[in-house]
């Protein structure tokens, strides 16, 4: 069926609402995005369909992810009359107690919160229920509190794969508004007065970018939403494309008609498949609606979507790399100018937008610029989704109003790093950002705000780090990335990161001099002033900040050879405390070169040699009794585990 | 489409100039030096070496340092070729150059201009490399190979600081013309050719051989075949005397110089008569 008037988009909603929000059904979903399928999400899934099969009070499907990674595989329950249940940490053995009696469903002990419920923003508010006893709403977990839903409004609640779904919860209402009802030129000023800024890194306002673009004379002009998501760390985008791809989808097509181009681009790296297929499925559903091709919604608007898989290249995510590698040219950056908004793809004017930039524009279609200013910041308007990892207690994809404080991101959200350490800094902007010390902890992040600590937005990753990490193996672990993904065109990036991870590794084996400190900061200086791409210009941050910020760590590292967080293999020790020791030889059994020897069942008699002990840590995480202590130059730790820093 | 004669101020002096033009084509026509490794006006702009960063005088530029060879010009474009800020960053960029392709003497040239001497960082040496450790990746070889001659044999190899130029997989090309162009655009000196006989060697292209031609008069070999061959179809010497196509440069001076004086006596002959 193609959709063209607002009474067939009406009733493809009301039979998505039927699978939705059942009327005489049990509506079971499994998290199953990347996130959720990989802790067990899909096995789940697989149990629910064989015990599933003969009934049918029951409607079993997916959905994506509601962002609280750290307590899948979830299940979403939902009941009609009562409303949503969240199951978390949902295991094959649990799915017999889920399924066989729905009316106690309250009473299992693993229940997160319940839906009563939840503003798809682009439809009314849609009411679940909110009739389980003694569950709370979801929105009263400290988890969900401070968060602001807007570019995850359907993740985790709408099932992916279904385009009725997605218009079920006012799915492609922006779009009709926008072709039925919109010149390009008003919807670029609605754009405009959004304040929308581009997701991907650097902040640059959106409207502005597709004026530029529509103001450019051609027949031929693309749209490309740039997915390369390179990030170590970061799936804020992944996790958009596979929790709700037709509102990517949507926004292109907006975005398309805003600036007169009948083509658009995905550019993917090829290591995401499952948001592949749901992008490719849901293009297929969006065509067979009419919603792509020719004449949509009988507009007369033509627009098609294909998708291009990248080989995962960090530097591809730049613009011109990116524009380089679709054409088949090696993925490195290109001289600007041209801007991709004169010549970009094939030489044609070419808008490129972050997967998050492109799922804001129904929103700002559909509620309008003034609403879509009504959160975040003057500067910075709107929300941002963050992945919340390392060292913090809720890992997950947190989404929060730009202007938000660093610390009710770390501390009310990610409920502050793991059995109760002290956190020490976040680390913002992916590989190439720098290190926030907690005394900043109170700055709202904001673009301006985050460049004015030294350190970026970029995409969203977000990094805690307590006091077991290193700062100077931090500014290692990063520029060891940069260092691997520079694609080596331009010289100070390709031969300046190379030297100063070279002088970083002297340092963290104990062979740094004083002058290396300056040695670094002139480099950075450079890099960042002479490169041509971003990469180059921002890589040296976390350097650059552990220098400002942790300067005498890298002194300890320097002076007294010793690290002070435990981190740095070279200056640290391994050593057995005889006294605790009870002579179990676990450790000695489990040492991979059997540098651990003594008298099994006489404690005293067990010693690390030394010279054997390649400090793998294994010792230390067996040993039950604590007996294994790690030392470095007088610092000692009992017991924190050995993990390095990631 | 015309473009609009504008001023531009260079290190404070003014100098005409069209708008969109190359900062670095301005500063060499009126003879203001500005280092640059991988810039040929031929080729398209490219922004690699990043020796060439000038420093922009104008209010309101968020970017103060930039490269002169992608910099288009505009009315009233002020910049400064040495400001303090630019030789700061290029000196560390020599130092990096240096510990880069150690062994090229023009490179050490450029870097004493400059009164870098040393380097502080570590020196990359390999025994084996064909590019004699001088290699600074500029790409212009690669370019001048594609762009120019249309002939694509050397490419970049591998990716960041692991990145070399050469031949595919490092074996002979079937595609080298023997022309040269590469050795010639070649700011560092670094690639080596050898002629032996009637082959051509490129020994830096992992050691490809070229078939050179042999001069009719007097049996010299003298150019590539194949690039002759290429000559003929880019140019297509058709009126190219068949007696003069096959002699090397010098019996084909000799040769044109003896068929004028052949006509002039000629001439004076039928004067004569
Ligand atoms: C090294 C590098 C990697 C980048 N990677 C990405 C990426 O993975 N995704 C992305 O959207 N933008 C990335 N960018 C930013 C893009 O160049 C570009 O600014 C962005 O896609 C524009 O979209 P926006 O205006 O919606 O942010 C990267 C930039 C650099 C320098
Ligand atoms: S995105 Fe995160 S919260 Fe959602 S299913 Fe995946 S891992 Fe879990
Ligand atoms: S740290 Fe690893 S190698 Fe060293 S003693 Fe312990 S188990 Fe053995
Ligand atoms: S000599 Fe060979 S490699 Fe060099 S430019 Fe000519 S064709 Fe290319
Ligand atoms: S061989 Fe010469 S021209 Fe080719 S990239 Fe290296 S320095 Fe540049
Ligand atoms: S490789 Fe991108 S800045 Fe040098
Ligand atoms: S000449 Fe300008 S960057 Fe190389």
């Amino acid at each position: 069926m193609k959709i063209n008037t607002l009474e067939d988009l009406i009733y493809i909603r009301e039979v998505g609402l039927k699978k939705l929000k059942p009327r005489d059904k049990v509506r079971v979903s499994v998290g199953m995005a990347t996130c959720g399928i990989s802790v067990g999400g899909d096995v789940v899934f697989e149990e629910l369909k064989e015990k599933l099969k003969n009934r049918d009070d029951v409607l079993l499907t997916k959905t994506g992810c509601i962002g609280f990674c750290h307590v899948e595989p979830l299940v979403n329950v939902f009941i009609p009359g009562k409303g949503i249940l969240i199951y978390h940490h949902v295991q094959t053995k649990d799915v017999k107690k889920i399924i066989d009696n729905f009316s106690e469903a309250e009473k299992l002990d693993n229940v997160l919160c319940q839906i009563d419920k939840w503003y798809h923003i682009t439809s009314d508010e849609i009411v679940y229920g909110g009739g389980f006893t003694n569950i709370p709403r979801w929105s009263e977990l400290g988890f969900f509190k401070p968060q602001r839903k807007l570019v995850m409004r359907n993740s985790g609640i709408i099932n992916p794969e279904d385009i009725d779904e997605y218009i079920a919860v006012g799915g492609y209402s922006a779009l009709f508004k926008a072709l039925k009802k919109m010149t390009p030129e008003e919807i670029i000023n609605e754009v405009k007065k959004s304040g929308l800024r581009g997701r991907g890194g650097a902040g640059f306002p959106t409207g502005v970018k597709w004026e530029l673009a529509k103001n450019e004379q051609s027949d031929v002009k693309y749209v490309i939403c740039n997915a390369d998501e390179g990030d170590p760390g970061a799936y804020m985008n992944r996790n958009e494309m596979e929790s709700d791809p037709h509102s990517v989808i949507e926004g292109m097509i907006i975005g398309g008609y805003a600036i007169g181009a009948h083509k658009g681009i995905i550019y993917i790296r090829a290591e995401y498949p499952l948001a592949l297929y749901r992008l490719q499925k849901a293009i297929n559903e969006a065509k067979n609606y009419g919603l792509l091709g020719k004449n949509i919604l009988g507009s007369g608007f033509d627009f098609d979507i294909t998708i291009s898989k990248g080989a995962g290249a960090f530097v591809c995510g730049e613009e011109t790399a990116l524009i380089a590698s679709i054409e088949g040219d090696i993925g490195r950056p290109r001289p600007r100018p041209p801007f991709p908004a004169q010549k970009g793809l094939w030489g044609k004017p070419t808008n490129i937008n972050n997967v998050e930039t492109w799922t804001n524009i129904p929103l700002i279609v559909k509620k309008g610029g003034d609403w879509f200013r009504g959160f975040g910041n003057e500067k910075s308007p709107g929300t941002k989704v963050f992945s919340l990892v390392g060292k913090v207690e809720n890992v997950g994809l947190v989404e929060v109003e730009l202007g938000t404080p660093i610390k009710t991101v770390v501390y009310d959200i990610g409920g502050g790093a793991p059995s109760g350490k002290k956190v020490k800094a976040v680390q913002t902007g992916g590989p190439s950002g720098g290190c926030i010390p907690t005394k900043f902890f109170d700055l709202p992040i904001d673009y301006e705000n985050l460049t004015s600590v030294g350190s970026i937005m970029g995409s969203g990753g977000l990094v805690v780090m307590d006091e077991n990490t290193c700062m100077v193996d931090t500014a290692k672990f990063f520029l060891d990335f940069t260092v691997d993904e520079s694609c080596g065109k331009c010289v100070p990036c390709r031969e300046g990161l190379k030297h100063m991870l070279f002088i970083l590794e002297n340092i963290t084996k104990g062979n740094g001099k004083e002058e290396d400190i300056k040695t670094l900061e002139q480099l950075s200086e450079t890099i960042k002033t002479t490169s041509l791409c971003g990469l180059g210009q921002t890589a040296p941050n976390p350097v650059i900040t552990t220098i400002k910020y942790f300067k005498d760590e890298y002194l300890e590292h320097i002076n007294n050879k010793r690290c002070p967080a435990l981190v740095c293999a070279t200056l640290i020790e391994f050593e057995i405390d005889q006294r605790k020791c009870t002579g179990c030889a676990v450790c000695a059994k489990r040492c991979p070169v059997k540098a651990i020897d003594g008298i099994i069942g006489i404690g005293e008699t067990f010693r690390i040699d030394p010279n054997k002990c390649i400090k793998c840590g294994t010792c230390l995480d067996v040993c039950k009794l604590g007996a294994v202590i790690k030392t470095s130059k007088g610092v000692v730790n009992e017991k924190q585990g050995h993990t390095s820093s990631y | 489409m015309k473009s609009k004669d504008i001023q531009v101020l260079i290190n404070g002096q003014e100098f005409k100039a069209k708008e969109g033009e190359l900062v670095i084509d301005i500063a060499r026509r009126n003879g203001i030096f500005i280092p640059a490794l991988c810039y040929e006006e031929s080729l398209k702009p490219y922004g690699a070496c990043r020796m060439c960063i000038v420093e922009i005088k104008n209010e309101g530029v968020k970017k103060k340092i930039t490269t002169s060879c992608t910099l288009q010009a505009f009315d009233g474009l002020s910049i400064e070729t040495d400001s303090e800020e630019v030789l700061k960053h290029r000196k560390v960029l020599l130092e990096l150059y240096l510990a880069q392709a150690p062994n090229s003497s023009k490179l050490k040239e450029l870097a004493l201009r400059y009164g870098v001497n040393r380097t502080r960082f570590r020196q990359k040496i390999r025994d084996d490399d064909p590019l004699n450790n001088s290699c600074v990746l500029c790409g212009l070889c690669v370019r001048v190979c594609s762009e120019v001659m249309s002939a694509g044999v050397i490419n970049f190899i591998g990716r960041g600081e692991k990145t070399r130029v050469n031949t595919p997989y490092f074996e002979q090309s079937e595609l080298c013309l023997g022309c040269r162009a590469c050795a010639e655009v070649c700011p560092t000196g670094a690639i080596e050719f050898r002629d032996d006989g009637d082959i051509r060697i490129a020994a830096s292209w992992s050691n490809t051989k070229v078939e050179l031609k042999k001069c009719s008069m007097c049996g010299k070999y003298y150019a590539p075949v194949k690039l002759d061959k290429k000559i003929d179809t880019l140019y297509y010497y058709k009126d190219r005397d068949d007696e003069l196509r096959d002699m090397c440069p010098d019996c084909r001076r000799k040769a044109i110089a003896r068929k004028m004086t052949l006509i002039a006596e000629n001439e004076v002959e039928k004067y004569a008569k």
